[in-house]
């Protein structure tokens, strides 16, 4: 009997669940279209004034005046769009839009949205600081690397980066290897590209982060922004960080900026005794660089039993030129090399 | 009882035996499968409950997305194409995967001993000419390889490597082997990708570079949708009851249960029709085994192993949004044929992994992930034949009455509904692929239609798979019939 009212509660409760579940997808269907056609009927009178002043053909500025004197209602959406633009426009019509915002008081709700409860007001007021390039919102700016929402976090690295200022590289890279999850590595490393030649030290300690992804993205940066300062941490990394992504970084990085001591090195990790993977990174890094003292390196390479590696030291004397070549005509020509040959050819590296 | 004394023996007298072991069978297991009935669905709660904050995450992170895909930091992807006898759609799939959005990639196309015309297809639409390249043997391949072929314009990044025919793990194997990039993925010769799939798969890796080795993203039936020069352009449900309650099944397998294991950091299995890996670690785990049935789930099993004994910090991660169209079977016979096969995988690789069950070494993989798999994956099917069996005896028989019996049935099959339909709201939630009012009905109708029919075949199928496999019977891969796309002209 017992059993038998279990049975039956059970069933109604899933047959409830059941009916919510569709009317849940539903109603979310029908909520989701309502939204949109709303949002577009608020858009609609504006959007020639929007496409005037983002294209700037905003001459005499009545466009901005119009879109200024917006109703209330439609003020909202219009800062959704207008934030929307700001990450595509530069110049003028970014500035007039930032005014726009600022008329709408947007700038001082964002400020105020820092410290919101919602994590996704956070994330977009934290954005739209960034789009308006405020450098002065770079003090505000800095605690949110830390918030304890991935999205916001992520949204402050993005805003730092747009505003390009050099004062938070050490927080950015701080906050990425952070054991609390910290920054994607990949949105770090785009801000700090933003902040210019500014961040050199910042760099050179975020090298000797105790987390790897944040020496990962110092090293990549080096490489990536022409930073030769670190040089000498860079080979240190290479020769002995713990993990295998960072020496490979730090042997990419070595090859856009090194000198003679850094072939050297790059050329000592070619050896036999390193995880293949490194040595055919170094292999290629080499090319990348084309210092001639690694050229006795790479031409020992040819005969290495590992095709790829023997590949890559072939490519890369390609690359060097004359020495090069002739390090490889003195070579038998096996079939790395005639295969680096003929991709050279194909790709009209070569006659 | 001699056969004559059986002869003179009345119904009645046959009923009451056979009545007395439905009885006793009844008491000695309604327990267990009670109990088993119990934990299967408040694991799929639970499973529902991490797949909807894993959707939360994703919604929110998607709400206050910035432009980041494709910028610093993101990994070469070396797409790996196995094709055997690929000639109808194998150029417009390379041409297709060659203008995918993404900063760096390149196509390795694996001709596994074709008999027809594919190679040719390719020669001639990208201008091949061979190279003197020897493909390092990273990850050991049997068989010989007859040669490699770049373009001529020596810039699209293209390779095409042919090779006696071995099978698809072998083919993959060898192309990873050929490939130059830090990322390889394996993609099916006639799988669609979403132009931005490849980006939003590959960021878990831009994301955290040490750490992410390996992430799956969604796999969708493409049957019944409109293809255009090799991309989806417009998603509609399948014409044919079959593929429709399949599109409903991958709903429910991808958005609930991978979502979920990949909140709960115990995904063990990605998708061989798209998963992207770190190539030196899927070199040093020895490649997929050409061998195993169940190769992709194999080689993410052996990549947890391999990680977890080492005592690497990693990360294996599902990200639902990026798709990957595939065309699903629109008949029986070829349905059958994969469930039996993807049932005795399923079995041949947890058995080899038993070892790593319930062994803390192994962390969550080992201690519940694994567990999972063989209570509720591998043995779900032999208890649902017992309820299939069992019921309409002890129905016929008068052990249990009708309303009980109608009861236990609208409670086992609604839950399942439930499941599909959490998956389904989820869908439209996040996603909502399907725009028209009529395929959300048709989606709503196959999650009850499935139930009827579909489900106990396949309950069948994975059974027959598993037998076939503990009777040590060879298995033959069968063919996978295509009926095409919907093409329409460009």
């Amino acid at each position: 009997m017992i059993a038998g009212s279990l049975l039956l509660a059970a069933t109604d409760g899933v047959g409830l669940g059941c009916g919510a579940l569709a009317a849940l997808a539903c109603l979310t269907r029908v909520g989701r279209r309502r939204r949109l056609t709303r949002r577009r009927r608020l858009l609609a009178p504006h959007r020639a004034d929007l496409i005037a002043v983002s294209a700037g053909e905003d001459s005499e500025g009545a466009s901005l005046r119009a879109l200024a004197t917006a109703p209330r209602r439609a003020q909202a959406a219009l800062a959704e769009n207008v934030t929307g633009m700001l990450g595509k426009v530069r110049g003028l019509p970014a500035e007039q839009l930032v005014d726009l915002l600022r008329e709408h008081d947007a700038l001082d709700r964002a400020r105020a949205d820092l410290g919101h409860r919602s994590r996704v007001r956070r994330a977009r007021a934290t954005q739209l600081l960034g789009l308006s390039r405020d450098s002065s919102a770079v003090e505000a700016l800095l605690p949110a690397l830390d918030d304890r929402s991935p999205e916001v976090r992520a949204s402050a690295a993005y805003a730092l980066g747009l505003i390009g200022d050099p004062r938070a590289a050490g927080p950015l890279l701080r906050a990425t290897g952070s054991p609390g999850g910290g920054l994607p590595a990949g949105l770090a490393a785009e801000a700090l590209l933003g902040m210019g030649v500014g961040i050199s030290d910042a760099l050179g300690q975020g090298l000797r982060d105790p987390d790897p992804r944040a020496r990962t993205v110092a090293a990549h940066l080096c490489g990536a922004g022409s930073f030769t300062r670190p040089r000498p941490i860079l080979r240190e990394l290479l020769a002995g960080d713990p993990d295998l992504t960072v020496r490979e970084t730090c042997a990419v990085a070595l090859g856009r900026i090194g000198r003679t001591e850094d072939a050297e090195a790059l050329a000592r990790h070619t050896e036999a005794e390193h995880p293949l993977p490194l040595r055919r990174v170094c292999a290629a890094a080499l090319g990348e660089l084309a210092d001639p003292t690694a050229a006795p390196t790479l031409a020992a390479l040819l005969h290495d039993p590992d095709p790829r590696l023997a590949e890559l030291a072939a490519a890369a004397l390609v690359r060097f030129g004359p020495a090069g070549r002739h390090a490889l005509d003195a070579a038998d020509h096996r079939g790395p090399v005639r295969s680096a040959l003929t991709l050279a050819r194909l790709q009209g590296a070569l006659p | 009882m001699s056969l004559p004394d059986l002869a003179v023996v009345s119904p009645a007298e046959l009923v009451e035996p056979l009545r007395a072991v439905v009885v006793w069978l009844l008491r000695v297991t309604t327990v267990p499968v009670l109990a088993y009935f119990v934990l299967i669905n408040t694991s799929y709660l639970v499973l529902i409950g991490l797949g909807a904050l894993d959707f939360r995450t994703h919604l929110r992170a998607r709400r206050t997305e910035v432009a980041t895909l494709g910028g610093e930091l993101t990994p070469g992807v070396s797409l790996i194409v196995p094709a055997h006898n690929e000639e109808a759609g194998i150029v417009t799939s390379v041409t297709a995967l060659l203008s995918l959005r993404y900063p760096g990639h390149e196509v390795v196309v694996v001709d596994d001993g074709s008999t027809d015309a594919t190679f040719e297809r390719l020669r001639q639409a990208f201008d091949l000419v061979e190279i003197p390249r020897e493909v390092p043997q990273d990850i050991p391949v049997r068989a010989r390889i007859l040669g490699l072929f770049v373009p001529r314009d020596g810039h699209t990044r293209l390779v095409v490597v042919r090779k006696e025919n071995s099978g698809r793990s072998e083919a993959s194997n060898t192309g990873v082997n050929a490939a130059t990039e830090p990322l390889v993925a394996m993609i099916d010769a006639d799988s669609i990708l979403d132009p931005d799939a490849l980006l939003r798969v590959a960021k878990p890796f831009a994301d955290d570079p040490t750490r992410v080795v390996a992430t799956g993203g969604t796999v969708r039936p493409v049957n019944g949708c409109r293809v255009i020069a090799g991309r989806v352009v417009g998603v509609d449900m399948p014409r044919r009851w079959l593929p429709r309650i399949q599109v409903v099944e991958y709903l429910r397998a991808f958005l609930v249960g991978r979502s979920g294991w990949s909140r709960f950091r115990g995904l063990i299995l990605i998708s061989g029709a798209f998963g992207l890996y770190r190539r030196d670690t899927f070199v040093e785990a020895g490649g997929l085994d050409p061998d195993s049935i169940g190769e992709d789930f194999e080689l993410v099993l052996r990549m947890h192993k391999m990680l977890r004994e080492a005592g690497v910090d990693y990360r294996v991660e599902f990200v639902p949004e990026p798709v990957s169209w595939t065309e699903v079977p629109s008949t029986l016979r070829v349905l059958r044929s994969q469930r039996r096969r993807w049932h005795r995988g399923l079995w041949e690789t947890l058995w080899t992994y038993r070892g790593m069950v319930l062994r803390p070494r192994y962390g969550r993989v080992g201690m519940v992930a694994l567990p999972y798999y063989w209570l509720f994956e591998l043995a779900a099917p032999l208890l649902e034949l017992y309820g299939i069996l069992t019921l309409p005896v002890a129905l016929l028989l008068g052990v249990v009455n009708v309303p009980f019996a109608v009861l236990f049935l609208a409670l086992a099959y609604g839950y399942a509904i439930l499941v599909t339909l959490a998956a389904m709201a989820m869908e439209e939630w996040a996603f909502h692929r399907h725009e028209r009012w009529r395929d959300l009905g048709t989606t709503l109708l196959s999650s009850v239609l499935e139930n009827i029919g579909y489900r106990q075949l396949t309950v069948w199928w994975r059974l027959e798979g598993w037998w076939a496999s503990l009777r040590g019977r060879k298995q033959v891969w069968g063919v996978m019939t295509r009926t095409g796309f919907n093409e329409e002209a460009s």
